[in-house]
């Protein structure tokens, strides 16, 4: 797909109609209940307040990659800690704070311990859903067996509650999902909330940008627990009744069906949804109870399977209504990054590293060091070790035993957005960028470490260091700052990559093989911008590569890896006429003529 | 000595409960989260040959047939398109889960139904009498763990399988048709799924919500195992005793969740799980 053009009239369309479904939305809201009979009436305020729980499903998972079972869980300890305080305490101002302040600690304090136990280092998107599905059945075990306390499997009910007509209740409910909406609206556009597509799109180069991923998550599935706690407490609050379904899988379920149905990443898709079903659910389950859950169910399986964006995105697309607006940020040199510490400090070093898998012995004995200002080239046949060895400089898990210092500090076994904190900057060998972001989103991103970013808005100003913006004038990116990573040519995303990393104002910059598959001129560009780095800006490069060409021409040291030690180091002329390294290479110098 | 008995006949029906899944997710790392339903279509199996009078043995063939059909079926239609959207797979075949618990409650009705069991009565173990059916399950299991540890580890379409796990566009390349081989594991494993479906229900009860509760602890299980026919049986024993324990010292309903709570925390302390630990 070729870049969207930047005209301010094509975007401003988009931004009318999303505007005029807004004001059609609110003035259902307004006008409801002249509109509406009170069966309708009652539905839909309980529909509303399932459609908020569904909202935050869409965040979590439409929007940031966990998919969630278990939001009906926090909906149901909103619900209880209504019914069990109304019940138990009795109903007056302070026993409704009480009960909200029950609400948002209980969901708080589960959502705390669900994310503890899902999202930590190594674990898998799909642990997270199992643990997702525990956590509702779990919880409706206890409430079962919960005795005449939680009124067992009748749930609790005849309890005191607001004394409020229809009509307000409807408003309410109303004013609540507009608010949801409108919070989870401002948080998914804000800068803050493309770090959260960033996690969904690539959680590996969120944490090589220094984003402590199970952080942001944990809290996230905090604020949304909450935000589903508060939605249960006010159905709670409405219906009168609350039972252990209401914390169940089922319901857990369901909201994923109304996401999934009505476009998951939309926010409004899962909002109208979520009514939309409900309603129809309370009509057709009277006629033909079986056949329409079977009609959902699979209308499901054929939405995941044929249409993952959902129904009404589909329905809606030939309006037009769908294509975001986006903002072309100005670009500007960050204040305060120039002072290259023009020192030639250790900026890495590594001391008796040895990596093994079993008894395969990869890495043995590694001593190494290198200063502020070099551009070290790491050469050696294929399974000599180099990928292995920066893998070990920069996630502290990786090696089996020495030690590595990152400008001075150990890293001890400290994850890698630790060691980035500590100065690392690491350019994988395939471009490892944010396939759905934009160019400017992708290097906002980068970004996060040195400045927090906004929860509420879009920051229309992009500040890079000098020498990111230098890789981003060079190359062709600054004219596609609009364009999505995943359309931009190999190429460009190598350069993308490695802007990105170079945004994170690193000390040590580790580069795997960052010229495979670039065409001549970009090779050369890539060079000239290394060499400024390390000469200019006082950065420390490390750079495996194939290329020796490449490598003579920019590298101030060499080091030769072989067999998972270190063989010689020295200048590229000494690593030529060496025999040594004749004798390492002698197998694959036929090999490596053709590599380069 | 009742509680050791009942310690290695819960692990076993774990074992034959888990074996399925074991296949399809421990080997294939398809994610299968239809195998509840599939468990349910098997105890169904069994109650179809109930109320047909017929010999209540003839339930674990039928069920392995009913079994590997839908599994064909599933795998063509779901699964196959779905292989690099491992998350939306998850949800496809939940769905599916959902929709073959509305047919069944469309067919059978919602209410609870019994099975009668091809073993009754007791039998004497070391001067105690237990159930019959029960201790048939110990041996079952464990020649369910020999034959697939056989299957994977000592023939042509073992090494096939593994190929296939652990370099996929190799394998093709040597001429596997890991396409083919997907297909044969997961309808192998839906037969195991419902077998294990049919295996169970004389012991409990059957319901079209039965698969639900066995496939959260199936999958813990086989996420702690690792993904070796024997680490599974191991973990079953292990886990199996966990909650035979905790049922009887402290409450049923506890034990239910202990399988549960103690892999996930399992997990948190020791993210590989028991087998490459």
């Amino acid at each position: 797909m070729p870049a969207e053009p930047a005209d301010p009239v094509v975007r401003a369309r988009p931004f009318n109609s999303l505007l005029v479904l807004g004001a059609i939305g609110v003035a259902l809201l307004v006008a409801g209940p002249w509109v509406f009979d009170t069966y309708l009436l009652n539905i839909l305020i309980k529909a509303f307040f399932f459609a908020i729980a569904a909202i935050t499903v869409d965040v979590l998972w439409g929007y940031t990659g966990y998919l969630t079972f278990g939001q009906s869980a926090f909906f149901g300890i909103g619900a209880y800690a209504a019914g069990l305080v109304f019940t138990h305490v009795g109903f007056s101002t302070f026993t409704v704070l009480l009960a909200i302040g029950a609400t948002v600690l209980a969901s708080a304090a589960v959502a705390g311990l669900v994310g503890w136990l899902s999202f930590y280092r190594g674990a898998s998107p799909f642990f997270a859903t199992v643990i997702s599905l525990v956590l509702p059945i779990v919880l409706t075990q206890l409430l079962l067996s919960g005795g005449s306390f939680t009124g067992s499997s009748s749930g609790l009910t005849g309890y005191q509650s607001f004394d409020w007509s229809l009509e307000a209740w409807y408003w309410v409910a109303g004013a609540m999902l507009a608010v949801a909406g409108a919070i989870g609206w401002v948080l998914v556009r804000s800068d803050a909330g493309r770090v959260l597509a960033a996690i969904r799109d690539n959680e590996v180069r969120c944490t090589y940008l220094g984003i402590d991923t199970s952080r942001v998550k944990i809290a996230l599935l905090t604020a949304m627990g909450v935000m589903a706690g508060i939605a249960g407490f006010g159905y709670g609050a409405f219906s009168g009744v609350v039972a252990p379904e209401l914390t169940g899988f089922a319901l857990g379920t369901e909201l994923i069906i109304w996401v999934a149905l009505g476009g998951r990443g939309t926010l409004w898709g899962p909002l109208a949804g979520g009514v939309l079903i409900n309603v129809a659910t309370a009509y057709l389950s009277s006629s033909m109870p079986f056949a329409w859950q079977l009609i959902l169910g699979g209308a499901f399986v054929v939405v995941i399977v044929l249409f993952p964006q959902g129904l009404i995105p589909l329905l809606l697309k030939p309006f037009g209504v769908l294509q975001g607006a986006t903002r072309m940020p100005q670009l500007q040199e960050r204040p305060g990054s120039t002072d290259g510490q023009a020192t030639d400090a250790v900026a890495i070093r590594l001391q008796g590293v040895t990596k093994h898998f079993g008894s395969l012995k990869v890495l043995q004995g590694i001593d190494f060091e290198a200063r502020a200002g070099e551009l070290v080239g790491l050469i050696g046949p294929n399974g000599a070790g180099k990928t292995t060895l920066m893998r070990c400089m920069s996630d502290g898990a990786e090696r089996s035993g020495g030690t590595v210092e990152l400008c001075g500090s150990d890293i001890r076994q400290l994850p890698p957005e630790a060691c980035v904190r500590l100065g690392l900057g690491r350019k994988f060998q395939n471009a490892n960028i944010f396939e759905s972001l934009t160019v400017a989103e992708c290097l906002r991103i980068a970004g996060t470490r040195l400045e927090r970013p906004s929860l509420l808005h879009q920051d229309p100003v992009l500040r890079l260091p000098p020498y990111a913006l230098h890789v981003v004038r060079a190359t062709a990116l600054e004219g596609k700052l609009a364009t999505v990573a995943r359309d931009l040519s190999h190429g460009e995303q190598q350069a993308l990559e490695l802007a990105m990393v170079l945004a994170l104002e690193p000390r040590v910059v580790l580069l795997d093989e960052p010229t495979a598959g670039l065409t001549k001129t970009e090779r050369t560009q890539i060079g000239e911008v290394l060499s400024s780095l390390a000469h200019r800006y006082g950065l420390c490069c490390l750079l495996v590569e194939h290329d020796l060409d490449f490598v003579e021409l920019i590298s101030t040291r060499i080091v030769v890896l072989h067999q998972g030690a270190i063989a010689m180091q020295g200048s590229f002329q000494e690593m030529v006429n060496s025999p040594l390294v004749k004798t390492i290479y002698s197998g694959s110098t036929h090999a490596m003529k053709e590599g380069s | 000595m009742v509680l050791l008995l009942d310690l290695l006949t819960t692990a076993a029906m774990l074992f034959v409960v888990t074996a399925g899944l074991m296949m399809v997710f421990g080997v294939m790392k398809i994610v299968n989260f239809a195998h509840g339903a599939l468990l349910t279509l098997g105890g169904y199996a069994s109650y179809v040959v109930t109320r047909l009078q017929m010999d209540p043995w003839l339930a674990w063939p039928l069920a392995i047939v009913v079994g590997i059909a839908v599994g064909m079926l599933v795998e063509g239609l779901i699964v196959r398109p779905l292989y690099k959207r491992p998350l939306d797979a998850i949800l496809a075949t939940w769905g599916l889960g959902i929709v073959i618990g509305q047919l069944i409650v469309m067919g059978f009705g919602r209410e609870v139904q019994f099975v009668s069991a091809p073993l009754s009565g007791t039998w004497q173990v070391a001067g105690v009498d237990y159930s019959a059916y029960r201790l048939v399950l110990v041996p079952v299991a464990i020649v369910l763990c020999l034959a697939l540890t056989g299957l994977l580890n000592g023939t042509r379409f073992g090494v096939r399988t593994r190929a296939v796990i652990m370099n996929e566009d190799l394998a093709s390349s040597l001429g596997i048709h890991s396409g083919r081989v997907r297909f044969i594991t997961f309808s192998l494993g839906a037969g195991l799924g419902t077998l294990a479906g049919a295996m169970i229900t004389p012991l409990s009860s059957v319901d079209p919500n039965m698969g639900l509760p066995w496939l959260v602890s199936a999958f813990m299980l086989v996420m702690v195992s690792g993904h070796s026919m024997a680490s599974l049986l191991l973990t079953c024993v292990v886990f199996g005793a966990a909650q035979v324990l905790v049922s009887t010292y402290a409450s049923p309903v506890l034990g239910g969740l202990t399988i549960a709570v103690l892999a996930a925390v399992t997990l948190r302390i020791r993210p590989k799980g028991f087998a490459r630990g």
